[in-house]
């Protein structure tokens, strides 16, 4: 089947980019070493770990529900996200050109979960299981608070509404199609979790930029392709992206709060109120 | 509508002023003051006209968005506030169809318009309240409905007159404006089967006829196609996957899936000649009291779940498309046992020529037809029969968890899956969203029926033993799946942009073929200023088909004015002639010409401030 050939192909081409990655950015001497650290690692971080994938099978299941939902009580913006920004997705579209499109495409699809895989390989490695708490945290927040927006909002992307505006990636390689509908419904653009996914690897690679320096401009340039492949492809109004990228922004730094062992901020606030002792005990 | 007085624009700003002076505080608020506000206050203040056009993203049609999104800049230039609102199929119909909230929506209209009795469901005004297909504009129009009637009991010249008669007052208040008849494209695999360009892919009949036959080769013996045992369908609908029933007019797009499943007693083989299917044959009589007829069922039929189908089924059907409920719902709050009838959304037009069916025999039935002529009154026959013993179970109010919720039925919100239907195809599994597998069925007459019992051009039953229908995500993964022999055909009509890819493909057939369903824009007649169809008139003047037939539907389609335009019925008068005869473009080449659309919007009573069209609220 033209699904199960095009996942091949991706995972093939995943599992690649990750391990050149690892060998360029981790390194052979802390690849041997980061081996003892990864089942260190991997048992201080299985709840988040568990959460996360449970959240996304729960998620595979639920989906057709959450959009039957969303079209009962949802709010169509799509007209609004229009009136808002008018032609910009056709203006950035007018640049169009083979290789262009050939780049972007490959960002929208590789360049994307590549970003999303090698930070949770690389941190799996480091000697400190914070970082990789922290990503897959920010991953949970990310998808939670974009299905909510995905149930409450219905919002078609440029190439649904816009005639000018062609599905460029679509066109091009429809086989990409097959996957991405089976993914996600084409109502879900507002916010762009492409968008405010990149955004929150980029501020984790910011912050862990002692454990791997050279990783985080080669994560700031790839999301911000990431961010512009979603526009210039058609399938993401510029508005779901200004949207996307404080979400990202929030979701990372929620994550980092709930992660850090001083505990401050509402969330700590808030948590210690509820459970006196146990906040006592940590300090 | 009356023309609101010269004064107005001057009277806003009065009131404006008034309302300032009370506001700094400086005036004597005098006796006489107050009165001449109360009188200012009673002309009431000028607002923009907005209008919201509701129409399928461009996953789901191509065309109709491009037509909205044209329309909405037409709009816009003519001073209207308008918004584009995209929503899934299924969305669309149930806001337009069933809960009529809608200004106007674009889309592709699901009947063949072969016969001028298609039109009777569609605008006469006792459906202006009915749910579905019936009348979803809200038009009411005592002439149009005199004409209806006139055309169903009246044959030759004179029908011909009640049919041109017809058209015309419904060109002239336009409770819709046709855009055009698409041509139907689509990508067929030639190295399975050879017949695709003999056989109709828009009737369930076409499915059921193809085969390496093609007539042509008969003479030399050689055919290269090789039917598989799988006829493979891919499908920009996910509809059909995930609802089964003939009743839910929200889930069906032209009703193929449903009408390979659930047969007719006759099937429509030209656009006005009606032939038995189910029905071994019928015979007419005509007496005092009207016609009647006597039809006779096929020997040995047996729904799918190895049921017999009898007479009763047939005598059931009708009066249960009529009223779901069969009399089981009361009126709330009413003291005797009034009943509301909740009527199917579909076949209401077929179903309304039938007075009263009674079966005669385990497989004779008679039908009492309203006034009408016997080839209008065969058109009754073309209504999927139903089984009695599933369906008299969903009479009740539909419910969620035991709660019964709304004014339906059960018959007309289940899924209906597993469906027992009588079709040569029957259901074998499903997930939705993705895949639908029919399987052949064994017992049906198809199969069955000596050669000289079969209606003719069928052979026999399908040259496959299994049907199935693949979702794809838009028409270009749809064309792409064909060209990758994952599928056999597109089953769905796909955009003309797809049509250089299947082009390209060498043993891709290009199947176009000009569809007798045209696109429309249809105007919410029961909203102001909707309402008026001089209003409406004008706005069929802003848009431009041969602009569209260019521009949305890349030259595959032809610009109408008259939903009969591809019948014999069209009288001259309305013949596309480069523009429309009756509402012609205020402008050239789609550029309008603001002075008189401005012009036009004044003629018909409303007027201008700040370039943008008011009204009164």
């Amino acid at each position: 089947m033209a699904l199960f050939d095009i996942a091949v192909q991706i995972l093939v081409v995943i599992a690649v980019a990750n391990c050149v990655a690892t060998l360029v950015f981790v390194g052979p001497d802390r690849i041997r070493a980061g081996r003892r650290y990864l089942r260190d690692n991997v048992v201080a971080t299985w709840p988040s770990l568990v959460a996360l994938v449970l959240f996304l099978v729960a998620n595979s299941i639920i989906r057709d529900a959450g959009v039957d939902l969303s079209w009962l009580i949802g709010l169509n913006i799509t007209g609004y996200i229009y009136a808002i920004e008018g032609q910009f997705v056709d203006f950035l579209q007018s640049m169009a050109t083979p290789p262009v499109t050939a780049y972007f495409s490959a960002i929208y699809i590789y360049g994307y979960i590549f970003l999303l895989t090698f930070p949770v390989i690389a941190y799996a490695l480091h000697d400190d299981s914070r970082p990789l708490r922290i990503v897959v945290l920010t991953y949970i927040l990310n998808y939670g608070i974009g299905l909510v927006c995905y149930v409450v909002f219905i919002a078609y992307g440029p190439r649904n509404l816009l005639p000018a505006v062609e599905s460029i990636l679509y066109t091009n390689w429809p086989q990409s199609q097959l996957l991405t509908s089976t993914i996600n419904s084409n109502t879900n653009a507002f916010p762009s979790l492409h968008a405010s996914l990149s955004a929150s690897v980029v501020l984790i690679a910011y912050r862990f930029r002692a454990v791997y320096p050279r990783w985080t401009p080669i994560a700031t340039f790839l999301a911000i392709s990431v961010a512009v492949s979603t526009m210039y492809l058609g399938i993401h109004w510029a508005t779901d992206v200004l949207f996307g990228v404080p979400l990202g922004v929030f979701a990372a730094v929620g994550a980092v709060r709930i992660a850090t062992p001083e505990r401050q901020g509402w969330f700590w606030r808030l948590r210690s109120r509820f459970s006196e002792t146990g906040y006592r005990r940590n300090h | 509508m009356g023309t609101p007085p010269q004064s107005l624009m001057a009277a806003t700003v009065d009131r404006r002023a008034v309302l300032a002076t009370l506001a700094t505080g400086g005036a004597t608020v005098t006796g006489g003051c107050m009165g001449r506000l109360r009188t200012i206050a009673g002309w009431e203040s000028a607002s923009q006209i907005s209008l919201e056009i509701k129409t399928l993203p461009a996953d789901a049609d191509p065309y109709a968005i491009r037509i909205a999104r044209q329309l909405a800049l037409w709009l816009t230039e003519a001073g209207i506030d308008t918004t584009v609102t995209p929503m899934d199929g299924e969305e669309l119909l149930r806001q337009v169809l069933l809960r009529n909230e809608y200004d106007l929506f674009v889309t592709r209209i699901p009947d063949r318009f072969r016969s001028p009795e298609t039109l009777y469901s569609l605008l006469h005004s006792r459906y202006s309240e009915s749910p579905g297909w019936q009348n979803p504009f809200g038009y009411t129009n005592l002439d149009v409905d005199d004409q209806l009637e006139s055309q169903r009991r009246v044959t030759g010249d004179t029908r011909w007159r009640a049919v041109s008669r017809l058209q015309q007052t419904v060109a002239r208040t336009q409770p819709f404006t046709v855009i055009a008849f698409p041509d139907d494209i689509r990508a067929a695999r030639t190295n399975n089967y050879a017949n695709w360009r003999e056989v109709d892919m828009r009737s369930p009949f076409g499915y059921l006829r193809l085969s390496n036959d093609t007539g042509r080769d008969r003479e030399t013996g050689s055919t290269t196609a090789t039917p598989g045992p799988e006829l493979r369908v891919v499908s920009t609908d996910h509809r059909p996957t995930e609802n089964l029933n003939p009743l839910s007019v929200e889930f069906r797009r032209d009703g193929l899936v449903t009408g390979l499943l659930y047969d007719s007693l006759g099937f429509e083989r030209t656009s006005e000649s009606i032939e038995p299917w189910l029905a071994a044959s019928w015979s007419f009589e005509t007496s005092v009291e009207g016609i009647y007829a006597t039809v006779r069922l096929r020997d040995d039929l047996t729904w799918h779940d190895g049921t017999a189908i009898t007479a009763d089924d047939v005598a059931f059907t009708y009066p249960f498309l009529a009223d779901t409920s069969m009399g089981s719902i009361d009126t709330p709050g009413s003291d005797e046992d009034r009943d509301s009838p909740v009527p199917a959304p579909r076949f209401q037009g077929p179903v309304s020529l039938v007075e009263t069916v009674r079966a005669t025999g385990p497989r004779t039935v008679e039908f009492d037809f309203v006034d009408c002529t016997r080839r209008i009154a065969r058109r009754a026959f073309t209504v999927p029969v139903l089984p009695k013993h599933v369906w008299r179970e969903r009479t009740g109010s539909a419910s969620v968890g035991g709660i019964e919720v709304g004014s339906a039925t059960e018959a007309l919100v289940t899924t209906n899956i597993p469906p027992v239907g009588s079709g040569a195809l029957k259901f074998e599994e499903h997930t939705a969203g993705d895949k639908l597998v029919l399987e052949q069925y064994e017992d049906h007459f198809l199969s069955a029926a000596t050669e000289e019992s079969l209606p003719a051009g069928f052979a026999g039953k399908p040259t496959y033993e299994r049907l199935s229908v693949n979702v794809a995500g838009s028409d270009t993964t749809a064309v792409e799946m064909v060209r990758r022999d994952e599928a056999d055909v597109t089953g769905t009509a796909v955009g003309a942009e797809t049509v250089p890819r299947i082009g390209r493909a060498s043993d891709l057939e290009l199947l176009v073929r000009r569809s007798e369903s045209p696109f429309l824009v249809g105007y919410n007649t029961r909203r102001p200023p909707l309402t008026n169809p001089r209003f409406r008139n004008t706005i069929a003047r802003l848009i431009d088909q041969s602009h569209l037939t260019q521009e949305a539907f890349e030259g595959y389609a032809a610009p109408a004015v008259s939903p009969l335009a591809a019948t014999r019925w069209l009288p001259e008068d309305l013949e596309w002639t480069g523009e429309s005869p009756v509402a012609p473009f205020l402008g050239t080449d789609g550029e309008l010409d603001i002075d008189r659309v401005r012009d036009a919007f004044r003629d018909a009573g409303y007027q201008y401030n700040d370039d943008k069209l008011v009204e009164t609220n």
